[in-house]
């Protein structure tokens, strides 16, 4: 990188991006490989040591103090900080600062009641004010609103036309062409490509982001018939309070994969809670087999025979201080088959998680062993089995092999397959563009909640699929 | 780079460093055994007591005298034995509370409230209520269960609903609840014809006596049976169930459809009975029937010293209660021996101490340190260790709040 450049480093998740400034920042220690700044070898220690070099971060998660104000924020743990000082002193030198670097926020007021975009800023301001000379942005436009966003790449063009040189994280295609100057592709953790940015092609920088196919092949169907799960219309909000799902379709039929293209948090995760019943809607309805999903209770769906493997298992799928067995019925222990009015059975209990650890072969001493003690691959193996066997009707599997091997993924396909060769509709989120491809009879890109395009596989274009995944429209548009 | 140390408490971090110089290294457990876990907390009593004793040698006094008098109290005579029930009564009610709370990870601190609330009301059907004994103390028990889950009410509600936390709203309750039982003891309950005391009235009935009993009643059934209800709900219901999936992970509860919030509140309502309960317990003894200021000799503090301890286990609150009402009784007798109230509280805070330790103990065990990692520093393993999710957090953290009050 030289001095003065906006350099932005795509690629898809899981790729390495936040790794590799990690590393620039002192985060995280290289185990091998050397960094070099201004000529100079440099070992980043801890953070200080990076910043010793000019080299600030700013974290897509602010580390700001929210009751504080804002010159409070930019000044706290600077070393310039003067030992005594007024709360007005505070509030000129931060303001005399800000105006060096043509960046403006309101020094007295409070973090919690700036906008995120706002906050940002100060984010901004903080490393700089300890004399930052590469500043690293790490996916800063997750957070934004598209305004926001235009007036960011505004200041980040401001600052290295001041002679900063700017790491731009993202994998949104459009932002790499409005804000760098170079750009370089991770895929897996290896450089694909640095080149200028001028004349790099968005279907160019799209298909090294995902790669070539592979050579594995499942056969794919074209199903008619009545739909199991009709979306029509359906926004919702995510936990922020920002609209997630924006007035979006989808149809899954009986004995169909329809996998979600797209790149995590463009609301794949919503859309797997509203189906589910665990998210309200905003507007639009959600049917199964016929059923209002939104005036059903979470058990009222699952008992239409929805199973749900979450995104985030251990978080949501799990109890990972339970034992085993009672994990194995977490999505079925009021059923008839484990109890009886408020007696739970726990022979068949038993009986029942023995039969599931042996036939989606979780490795466990015991089911009575915490779940929390299994591995991460054996943890996705019990949830994934779990919820195959209450997915009668539906299964709607979100990032279903993350983190796991090459063959655990390979079983975990293969049941879900399975599910769909008996009858059962599949709604397959990943993010992962070669799965997608892979096991999905249809396929739906989604950008910033909204269904972007829906493929049949055989006509199914990597390219094009990874245009619509950064939000280029079909025509070149942006969306 | 990654070696998570938050997991560990500052007392493993001081075993670790002490064992730094030896070919030993401590390693968490990821799984701790019942079993193991009650005899090492009865190791670390036994543990604390020889420390006690010998701290008592070295500064003069006959520590086997001492013990022996306490043995003897308590053992030696059925009024030992009645008087150890006698206190461990209400220890064992508000314990069943929090105990109850704990398997949902709420902290209910407000047992003592809920317990004067208990007594207040049933006092106040008591002096006021005729007809037959027999019904008026079912209608003062069914009084102090009600007002017990409904000095828990504001709490629960806005612990289930707004997520406020209940470990202050529990607690300042309590103060409200000793003003309420001064001011009848003062005001419109007083008993104008005692003298010496602020009291209230008293009740004229009393619970009855167990056979061959002087003084304890059938109310030590109770804590027996609530105990037994417990256990058998948490291990055969669904609701046992759907409370512990609440408290190891209240998401994955919302996921599997469980009406979590509402959940919260019935729970939370239920600790607060059990608690008032207690206190209807207590008040219908005889020699007991009437309320003053210090009708709650912190009882509540106790039962959830005992609960925290007890690790949520419901027989171990049964077995931990007794133990520390033993101690309390054997403390008040070795006071009448002319043993100075200072040191029966230090020994108390030493027994309970150890008994701490030996809960913290339970989930380490001591490993020879390979040649090759001598280098190493000790430790248990990183944070990223899925099982330290694992309950028995609950009791360390209290632990670690007893050893930093005692």
């Amino acid at each position: 990188m030289s001095w003065s450049e906006v350099h932005a480093l795509v690629g898809e998740n899981g790729a390495g991006k936040t790794t590799l400034c990690n590393i620039l920042a002192g985060i995280y220690r290289a185990d091998a490989g050397r960094v070099i700044v201004d000529g100079a070898e440099r070992d980043f220690r801890s953070p200080a040591h990076a910043i010793d070099a000019g080299i600030g971060m700013v974290h897509q998660h602010f580390r700001l103090v929210e009751p504080m104000t804002v010159a409070e924020n930019i000044h706290l743990g600077w070393p310039e900080t003067p030992g005594v000082v007024s709360q007005r002193a505070l509030n000129e030198r931060a303001e005399r600062f800000m105006g060096e670097m043509g960046l403006h926020v309101d020094p007295t007021a409070r973090i919690w009641q700036l906008s995120v975009g706002e906050q940002q800023r100060v984010e901004i301001l903080r490393v700089l004010a300890r004399g930052a000379r590469v500043l690293i942005l790490d996916e800063p436009t997750a957070v934004l609103t598209a305004q926001e966003a235009e007036e960011l790449f505004a200041v980040v063009r401001e600052l290295a036309a001041g002679g900063l040189s700017v790491i731009f994280i993202t994998h949104k295609l459009r932002e790499v062409l409005a804000v760098s100057d170079r750009l370089t592709v991770l895929r897996h953790g290896v450089r694909e490509i640095t080149r200028p940015t001028e004349g790099a092609t968005a279907g160019e920088i799209a298909r090294l982001m995902t790669g070539e196919e592979r050579v594995l092949h499942v056969e794919h169907r074209t199903v008619t018939g009545d739909p199991a799960l009709e979306v029509r219309g359906v926004s919702a909000l995510n936990d922020r309070g920002i609209t997630a799902l924006h007035d979006l379709d989808l149809t899954v039929r009986s004995g169909e994969i329809v996998g979600i293209a797209g790149v995590s948090g463009n609301g794949q995760t919503e859309l797997a809670e509203v189906i589910s019943a665990l998210r309200g809607l905003e507007s639009g309805s959600i049917t199964v087999d016929g059923a209002e999903v939104a005036s059903l209770s979470v058990r009222a769906v699952t008992d239409l025979g929805v199973g749900h493997i979450p995104e985030d298992r251990i978080g949501m799928g799990m109890v990972a201080s339970a034992p085993v067995k009672d994990n194995a019925v977490l999505h079925s222990y009021w059923t008839p088959q484990f109890s009886r009015g408020l007696a739970l059975n726990r022979q068949s209990v038993i009986d029942f998680a023995k039969r599931l650890v042996a036939e989606a072969r979780v490795q466990t001493r015991s089911v009575f062993a915490t779940a929390g003690q299994l591995s991460g691959g054996n943890q996705q193996r019990l949830v994934a089995r779990r919820e195959a066997l209450v997915a009668d009707r539906l299964l709607v599997a979100a990032h279903p092999t993350r983190g796991l091997d090459v063959n655990a993924a390979q079983e975990v396909r293969s049941t879900i397959l399975d599910k769909r060769d008996s009858g059962c509709a599949v709604l397959l989120i990943s993010d992962d563009l070669d799965e997608v491809l892979l096991m999905s009879d249809r396929i739906a890109v989604i950008y910033e909640g909204r269904i972007m395009g829906v493929f049949d596989a055989a006509d199914a274009d990597r390219e094009r699929i990874g245009l619509l995944m950064g939000g280029h429209s079909i025509t070149g548009a942006v969306a | 780079m990654f070696r998570g140390r938050g997991s560990m408490t500052p007392l493993g971090s001081i075993a670790g460093a002490v064992l730094a110089a030896t070919p030993w290294r401590l390693e968490r457990r990821l799984e701790v055994d019942a079993k193991r876990a009650a005899l090492t907390r009865i190791g670390g009593a036994v543990g604390a007591m020889v420390v006690v004793g010998i701290l008592l040698l070295l500064t003069g006094r006959n520590a086997f005298w001492i013990f022996w008098q306490a043995l003897d109290a308590i053992f030696g005579r059925q009024r030992g034995i009645e008087g150890v029930a006698l206190r461990a009564i209400p220890i064992l009610m508000t314990a069943l509370g929090v105990a109850l709370s704990l398997r949902m990870k709420v902290w209910n601190i407000g047992s003592d409230g809920q317990f004067l609330m208990g007594a207040l009301a049933a006092v106040g059907v008591g002096i006021h209520m005729g007809g037959p004994g027999w019904l008026v103390l079912i209608v003062m028990a069914v009084a102090a269960t009600l007002a017990g889950a409904a000095w828990m009410l504001v709490p629960a509600l806005a612990r289930a609903y707004w997520d406020v936390n209940e470990i202050i709203t529990t607690l300042l309750l309590n103060f409200v609840a000793l003003q309420l039982v001064t001011w009848s003891a003062l005001g419109f309950w007083r008993d104008k014809e005692a003298a010496v005391i602020q009291s209230t009235r008293e009740v004229a009935h009393t619970l009855p006596g167990l056979p061959g009993a002087e003084s304890v009643t059938i109310a030590l059934l109770f804590p027996l049976v609530i105990a037994a209800a417990l256990w058998w709900v948490f291990r055969s219901t669904t609701i046992g169930y759907e409370i512990d999936t609440i408290g190891g992970n209240a998401r994955a509860a919302g996921f599997a459809g469980v009406a979590v919030r509402r959940r919260i509140l019935v729970v939370m309502l239920f600790t607060g009975a059990i608690a008032g309960l207690g206190g209807m317990l207590q008040l219908s003894a005889p020699g007991a029937q009437a309320m003053n200021a210090g009708f709650s000799a912190q009882f509540g503090l106790s039962g959830f010293i005992v609960a925290a301890l007890a690790g949520a286990s419901f027989w171990g609150v049964i077995g931990g209660g007794v133990f520390i009402a033993s101690m309390f009784y054997a403390g008040i007798v070795l006071q009448t021996k002319g043993l100075s109230v200072y040191i029966i509280f230090a020994i108390y805070g030493a027994i309970l101490t150890g008994i701490a330790l030996g809960e913290i103990a339970a989930r380490y065990r001591m490993v020879r340190r390979r040649a090759d990692a001598g280098a190493e520093a000790p430790g248990p393993p990183g944070a990223s260790e899925p099982s330290e999710a694992w309950g028995p957090s609950a009791p360390a953290a209290a632990a670690e709040v007893l050893e930093a009050g005692s």
